[in-house]
């Protein structure tokens, strides 16, 4: 047992994952069917946890990849409104379909496999169900309008990653390697708040997490600090100049002085 | 049958990784059969046998120049500006009569002006404080360095400042390389690193070596007739006394061998010795069959190749696997980093600059809470994003404090005119109530646009301008400018 247990030191293998929503305006005869229930629902929505990369033969946002070899279990805490508010999902796809009409945060929980030997990761996303806007302020606006703009996503991506793994999990991890995000756009862009202009290009469908997403923001960055660089150095001249005059008042305030 | 590599190994030349397997054979180009030999030789010996080639084929001379014919060209005595003067010197000079007068002098271009860097008060405390140079003395320095152009034997000649010390010319330069490097170094880079250590390499000076190569060169070119052919003569002879030490050593070699064969050790000669490990390892690596050719080419020594059985480190793979290797040495067996989500180590600026910072970001499209593709790179350049707006942020409070300092020292110079110092005070006070009332709330308005990086004149320090009136003439709570500023009058 414990030959096994042995850590690889100085690495770090992680693993990317999306998380998020998608959200759609109920019919009207599903609205219908809940009517004696739950007559305020206005939204189907589904909460998932999923790999990063999209499968090329389906219709969704991620899970080209099973993560329960080093998932065991993802616990979605929903809002207390909710019959069982916390639901466990022990097997892939890790995801919970509900209706509502209302947004909330919601706390995911993910915890991974005993070989890892990792503690639970928490995080939380806010439920998205009504379209995003060109500022990213919140807006509800009227439900046939919403129908019209089709199913709103809201999704992240983010890594696992684990530091040292052992060895054995690292073979688990290493048996599975992920699914490479695409090269290069081929379908709407995931849209975020931190990439607002990005608004149009993500209308039209079921958006994907490109490798030129990452490559973009890259550029994206370093533009800003181009920008911020350049700016400081002219500060920085403004700084001397000032400094002199400064230095020569005090010349002339002391020559008055004597 | 012996490999490339076994030969190399035992000629203990370095072992060369295998040569990528040829090329796919393109046909041989039709070569066209030189003049000055008949065909079917050519069809025979093909055309590899140069030297038959380069005898026969006719000898090619250099076209002759055509000098002097066709249309003649026309010159003319004309006088040009030249863009890179600053003065309006007027200068002649011969050209073609079918040049564009209005054409951009030529060489106007070479006159390029190398970046002059300049440091705040707070950059010198902070980076170029320097037992032996004052901040004058540098400051002194750098503008002469300028105004030479780096042109180090000019400034070590006007080099005049009344300073403890004779400074000699590797004390100029190496301050004065110093100082840029120092200044590259702290700033925030807009480029890529290998461009910023590119230019700091440009400022590399070792004082030490320079004085002592300069100190060789010296002696060197300060030898006498006498000495020279006196060092000429102990070369030639050191020259002998190793060739004859070379042949006794081989003569040696050959006899011990021819006696007592490959065991005889040949203990003194190195080169042998050497030869001989190298086949003994040979040897083994050939019996280990499987080649390692990825494996460096190292000399191998003591035959002790450890082969610890890892995860096979390889880019590739790793990048497959979104495997990263981190330095390992220096990581205690301390505490275990547990599982994180990328985006949990987010960098954060400074508690005492933060929102100003992330006032900057937002400015420039940028969030500084949450990446869209939370990456390791991405994850590194938003720490570099902050620390470029940090520094930005920080340098604008400087200029804000010196504005500050200025606006008091000008007050106080204006009003140390005839007023006597009881009206100076009731001034002041007056002029602080107009102020306070209409003054903060423009201020409070202004206070967004006062880190905008597209503003370029701080409203903070308009605020506190106004503010300085008071200050200065009411002793109150100021900086340790404006008290040491008022003490002065006091006095007076």
């Amino acid at each position: 047992m414990s030959a096994e247990r042995v850590r690889v030191r100085g690495l770090n293998i992680h693993r990317p994952i999306i998380y998020g929503n998608i959200a759609t305006v109920l019919t009207p005869k599903a609205r219908e069917a809940l009517a004696a229930t739950l007559p305020d629902h206005t939204h189907t929505w589904t909460v998932a946890v999923r790999g990063a990369a999209s499968a090329s033969d389906q219709d969704t946002v991620g899970g080209a990849d099973d993560l329960s070899h080093f998932i065991k279990r993802v616990t979605f805490k929903l809002h207390d409104t909710y019959p069982i508010p916390s639901r466990n999902v022990d097997k892939p796809p890790f995801e919970i379909t509900e209706t509502g009409w209302g947004e909330f945060e919601i706390q995911i929980r993910i915890t991974f496999v005993p070989d890892a030997g990792e503690k639970p990761i928490t995080l939380y996303h806010h439920l998205k169900l009504h379209p995003w806007t060109a500022t990213g302020d919140p807006e509800i606006p009227p439900l046939d309008v919403a129908i019209k703009a089709g199913p709103v996503h809201s999704w992240q991506y983010d890594e696992l990653v684990f530091s040292d793994p052992f060895q054995t999990f690292l073979a688990t991890l290493t048996t599975h390697p992920p699914t490479p995000l695409v090269r290069s756009r081929r379908k709407p862009v995931p849209f975020h708040v931190s990439n607002l202009p990005a608004l149009e290009a993500s209308k039209g469908g079921t958006p994907e997490f490109t490798a030129q997403m990452e490559k973009e923001e890259a550029e994206r960055l370093e533009e800003a600090r181009k920008t911020v660089v350049a700016e400081e150095e002219r500060w920085r001249m403004k700084l001397v100049e000032k400094e002199k005059e400064l230095e020569q008042l005090q010349k002339l305030v002391a020559e008055k002085a004597q | 049958m012996a490999a490339a590599g076994d030969i190399r190994s035992a000629l203990d030349l370095e072992l060369v990784p295998p040569a990528p397997p040829p090329q796919k054979k393109a046909a041989p180009p039709a070569v066209r059969k030189p003049e000055g030999i008949s065909r079917e030789l050519f069809s025979l010996i093909g055309p590899s046998s140069t030297t038959l080639v380069a005898q026969l084929a006719k000898p090619r001379l250099k076209q002759k120049p055509n000098l002097g014919q066709g249309s003649k060209i026309k010159w003319e005595w004309r006088a040009f500006k030249n863009g890179a003067r600053t003065d309006s010197l007027q200068l002649h000079h011969w050209t073609k009569a079918s040049a564009d007068p209005n054409e951009e002098y030529q060489f106007a271009k070479y006159n390029v002006q190398p970046v002059a860097y300049t440091y705040s008060q707070d950059e010198y405390t902070r980076f170029l404080e320097d037992e032996e140079w004052t901040k004058e003395e540098t400051d002194y320095l750098m503008n002469i360095v300028r105004e030479y152009d780096t042109r180090w034997y000019v400034i070590l000649d006007r080099y005049d400042f009344p300073s403890p010390k004779e400074r000699t010319m590797e004390d100029i330069k190496d301050r004065y390389c110093a100082v840029c490097r120092k200044l590259i170094r702290n700033r925030p880079w807009a480029g890529d690193d290998a461009s910023k250590n590119l230019l700091m390499a440009s400022f590399n000076f070792d004082k030490d070596r320079e004085v002592m190569r300069k100190k060789y060169v010296a002696s060197l070119e300060g030898r006498t007739k006498e000495q020279i052919a006196e060092e000429e003569a102990l070369y030639m002879e050191i020259k002998r006394l190793e060739q004859n030490e070379r042949r006794f050593k081989r003569d040696r070699d050959d006899l011990l061998r021819t006696i007592a064969g490959i065991e005889s050790g040949l203990p003194d000669i190195v080169e042998d010795e050497a030869a001989l490990t190298g086949m003994l390892l040979d040897a083994k690596r050939n019996k280990r069959k499987g080649g390692d050719l990825d494996s460096p080419a190292t000399p191998l020594l003591g035959g002790s190749i450890r082969r610890i059985p890892t995860v096979p480190k390889n880019t590739a793979y790793d990048l497959q696997h979104c495997i990263t290797r981190t330095d390992q040495t220096g990581t205690t067996k301390a505490a275990h980093q547990p599982a994180y989500l990328r985006s949990f180590k987010l960098p954060f600026p400074k508690a005492s600059v933060a929102p100003k910072v992330s006032q900057t970001l937002t400015e420039l499209g940028v969030s500084h809470t949450r990446l869209v593709m939370p990456t390791h790179a991405n994850v590194a350049l938003l720490e570099g994003l902050i620390d470029a707006a940090t520094s930005l942020v920080e340098t604008k409070k400087v200029v804000d404090k010196v504005d500050y300092d200025i606006q008091v020292l000008k007050n106080r110079l204006g009003m140390q005119g005839p007023a006597t110092k009881m009206e100076e005070g009731e001034d002041g006070m007056e002029v602080d109530d107009g102020n306070d009332a209409e003054g903060d709330i423009d201020a409070e308005g202004e206070d967004g646009r006062a880190q905008s990086v597209v503003s370029t004149r701080s409203a903070r320090s308009r605020k506190q301008a106004r503010r300085s009136v008071s200050v200065s003439s009411v002793d109150t709570s100021a900086t340790v400018s404006t008290r040491a500023g008022t003490k002065r009058q006091r006095r007076n």
